[in-house]
């Protein structure tokens, strides 16, 4: 990854051909009572020109299951339809909504026996009638752990500290909300590759919720 | 074992049994040759009425202008057109092929062919091929969900936006189009925001040059495909005339020297022997 | 059985012209002259009971079970060819860890039964194979679903019970079981019906020896699915023999 992106600096108008597509991102996900809260930036960048300023990575698998998507945007949308795919089977075969859980594991399933070809690190939330709202990461190499809150893409490196300072459990929804939008406003000034609006979701056993808060209107922080 | 009547058949598809030797002659400073690769700039946006795309037509191999006047926009489907950058070859099969594996599904399904439909099957194509095709797209169509465009890049990843640009000159482009794109524009307007993009790419890139094609797909009614819309550089006019007229060069004097021609034809007296072994006639 | 020896009955993949498949009855058959097997579901769990025949004083306690673990969560009682038995087992257990190791949750009991029920089917479809000679019941308990239990049989039919009985006295069995209120009932308690049940409707007559397995699956083992302790079914049997010789005092005060 560092390789190419000193090949993109050195030549930025060749670079939309040879630099990989990737969402050099910020993502986060969020339990709190009652559901889960993700959300995203929406940067997309190939080499140093960000070839989608509006790009939605938080992406459906089914209808209480979301993912978001960090690394190579082809391969974390190749996974997502195959997931998805796999999914909507099972819930056909099964009659009823899968568990997030079970979409977990097909994403930990695919990223793991795929490691060595594919650049994807993914978390993946939902709601289900068996434990509520659910995080799990799936980083590079196909590992799967649940968490209470977790971050990704390059941006959350800034912000460990901030998550680990401010996260309470069973927060409200407006303030769980309000946590991932300042940690991802956070993440966004620091990194380079992150930036644009804040995309954000809800899942609850109503159904997800989508928002967005445009950059004019996220929160201030220190600017000087 | 292979013979003149049956020879034995080639694999099908890539083979990538070299790409480990390359690699190391690569590395040892001997690079591949490379293939075609438009530089190019290639657009498409959504006006009130359906989508429009645009692209240059100038083709390159490396520092060559190898075709003047190439058509980058193809042709997937009455209802769809998609611009072509990066290596033409690739461009020009994919598209081909998407655009055979659209119309069989017409036929079967006896309707028009949504355009979220050809971009999955780029995007798996180009996904399978892990951008060993050099095909960078932008797609564009109308369907009954409405007008669409999708960036489509060569790894696999497709973006789905209101207006795109895509190749070398796919900085000049969007800075036009981030500058002058509005939502609900009229096809008039739309055209000019396309023509200016391309124009943009055409003058700033040199990856791109020559004309400005235009493909309109309006919602209602067919495609148009303005091949040409315009000439970006036509050749301007020499504002003198620095041709000598006639007589320009005053004559001093003229001296006519007359050639003698002689003329001697030259008769074998005997027959020409033709092979050692005939006889004299 | 009116059209016994028309030739009707030679293969798996043909009907008879009263539209019957004469190897799946005989199937059946096969089961009706296994020991009796009863699954009860009460308000906390599952419980299984298995009348195992002991054809041969030779053999070693304990051998030729017919309960069998599928997954942690769930049980399986199987009557009918043990070795044909045997093959349902596996198939399920593999099922059921394909699941596990695919969506990284253990198996729903509908969707195993659905698996399994359609791989017995299978069996009645084609000619070069016979159908399955077992009726098997599965039964698991879960926080969300609570206690479920299922019963195939070899034609690949299966259904959802409160109480099942299949094999030698499953008549019988099935009378009594429909006097319980199981809906009330406690696995504690189920077990004392359960063996009860199995030793008022073995024929001592015909077959002289058998062992009682019991088994359950309930809210009191976590889910799941285990033997029941040695002193527990003990105290279960001992019951059950006493509830035997009161009937057999009664019946004799009656003369």
């Amino acid at each position: 990854m560092a390789a190419s992106v000193v090949n993109a600096y050195s030549d930025p108008s060749t670079s939309w051909m040879n630099a990989p597509h990737s969402t050099g991102t910020s993502i986060m996900a969020c339990e709190f009572d009652g559901g889960v809260v993700i959300g995203a930036d929406s940067r997309t960048t190939t080499g140093v020109y960000i070839a989608n300023r509006v790009t939605d990575k938080l992406t459906r698998i089914t209808e209480h299951i979301y993912c978001c998507r960090s690394g190579s945007a082809a391969d974390t949308q190749a996974i997502a339809d195959i997931v998805t795919y796999h999914l909507n089977f099972h819930k056909m075969e099964l009659g009823e909504a899968p568990l997030v859980e079970s979409a977990a594991a097909i994403f930990r399933e695919l990223c793991y026996n795929y490691r060595d070809s594919l650049m994807a690190g993914i978390l993946v939330a939902g709601w289900d009638k068996h434990k509520g709202g659910q995080i799990y990461s799936v980083p590079i190499g196909g590992m799967v752990q649940r968490q209470q809150v977790s971050i990704g893409g390059s941006g959350s490196s800034y912000v460990y500290g901030y998550v680990d300072a401010n996260f309470k459990p069973k927060m409200s929804k407006a303030e769980a909300m309000k946590f991932v939008t300042n940690t991802l406003t956070l993440a966004m000034l620091r990194d380079g590759s992150s930036g644009g609006v804040v995309r954000l979701g809800v899942i609850t056993e109503a159904g997800v919720e989508r928002s967005v808060i445009l950059g004019d209107q996220l929160p201030k922080f220190y600017e000087d | 074992m292979a013979t003149v009547l049956a020879p034995e058949i080639p694999a099908p598809g890539f083979s990538f049994e070299n790409c480990q030797r390359n690699a190391f002659l690569a590395q040892k400073g001997f690079p591949a040759p490379r293939a075609t690769k438009t530089g190019t700039t290639i657009v498409g946006i959504i006006y009130a009425d359906g989508v429009i795309l645009g692209a240059d037509t100038r083709a390159t191999e490396g520092p060559v202008v190898s075709d003047k006047n190439c058509e980058k926009i193809h042709y997937l489907a009455a209802n769809m057109y998609c611009c072509g950058a990066g290596t033409a070859a690739d461009t020009e099969m994919t598209t081909q092929s998407v655009a055979s594996q659209l119309e069989l599904q017409r036929l079967h399904l006896g309707r028009a062919i949504p355009v979220a439909t050809a971009s999955t099957i780029l995007q798996r194509t180009l996904f399978r091929y892990q951008g060993h095709i050099g095909a960078a797209l932008v797609l564009g169509g109308v369907d009954r969900t409405g007008p669409h465009i999708y960036c489509i890049y060569p790894h696999g990843s497709v973006d789905k936006l209101p207006y795109a640009t895509m190749g070398s000159g796919s900085l000049a482009a969007m800075a036009v189009f981030e500058a002058g794109w509005k939502a609900n524009m009229s096809e008039e307007e739309g055209k000019k925001l396309v023509r200016d993009a391309i124009a943009a790419g055409i003058f700033n890139d040199l990856g791109s040059g020559s004309n400005v094609d235009i493909c309109v797909i309006p919602t209602t009614g067919p495609a148009k495909y303005l091949r040409t819309y315009e000439e970006a550089n036509v050749k301007g006019k020499k504002q003198g005339n620095y041709r000598y007229p006639i007589g320009t060069t005053a004559v001093l004097r003229q001296r006519v020297i007359p050639l003698e021609v002689e003329s001697v034809t030259v008769t074998p007296t005997q027959p020409m022997e033709v092979e050692p072994s005939s006889s004299r006639r | 059985m009116s059209s016994i020896g028309t030739g009707y009955d030679l293969s798996a993949s043909q009907f008879s012209p009263d539209g019957r498949v004469f190897q799946v009855e005989y199937a059946a058959k096969a089961v009706e002259n296994s020991g009796t097997v009863i699954g009860l579901r009460g308000k906390d769990g599952v419980v299984f009971a298995v009348e195992k025949l002991v054809t041969s004083k030779l053999y070693e306690p304990g051998a030729n079970k017919r309960i069998f673990h599928i997954d942690e969560h769930v049980g399986m009682a199987v009557s009918g060819l043990i070795s044909d038995a045997r093959q349902i087992v596996e198939t399920a257990r593999s099922e059921a860890s394909s699941y596990r190791s695919q969506y990284g949750v253990s198996v729903p009991l509908k969707y195993l039964n659905e698996r399994v029920s359609m791989y017995m089917h299978a069996y009645t479809l084609y000619s070069a194979v016979r159908p399955y000679g077992c009726s098997v019941v599965m039964g698991s308990w879960s926080e969300n679903d609570g206690p479920q239990m299922y019963m195939l049989d070899p034609s690949g039919v299966s259904f959802s019970y409160f109480g099942c009985a299949v094999g030698k006295a499953k008549q019988a069995a099935k009378t009594e079981i429909e006097k319980l209120k199981l809906a009330d009932l406690t696995v504690k308690d189920l077990i004392k019906e359960a063996s009860r049940i199995i030793y008022l409707v073995h024929d001592e007559l015909k077959d002289k020896q058998f062992e009682l397995e019991l088994s359950w699956v309930s809210k009191a083992t976590k889910g799941r699915h285990e033997l029941v302790p040695r002193e527990l079914a003990a105290e279960a049997e001992n019951l059950a023999k006493q509830a035997l010789a009161d009937i057999e005092d009664s019946d004799d005060a009656d003369m």
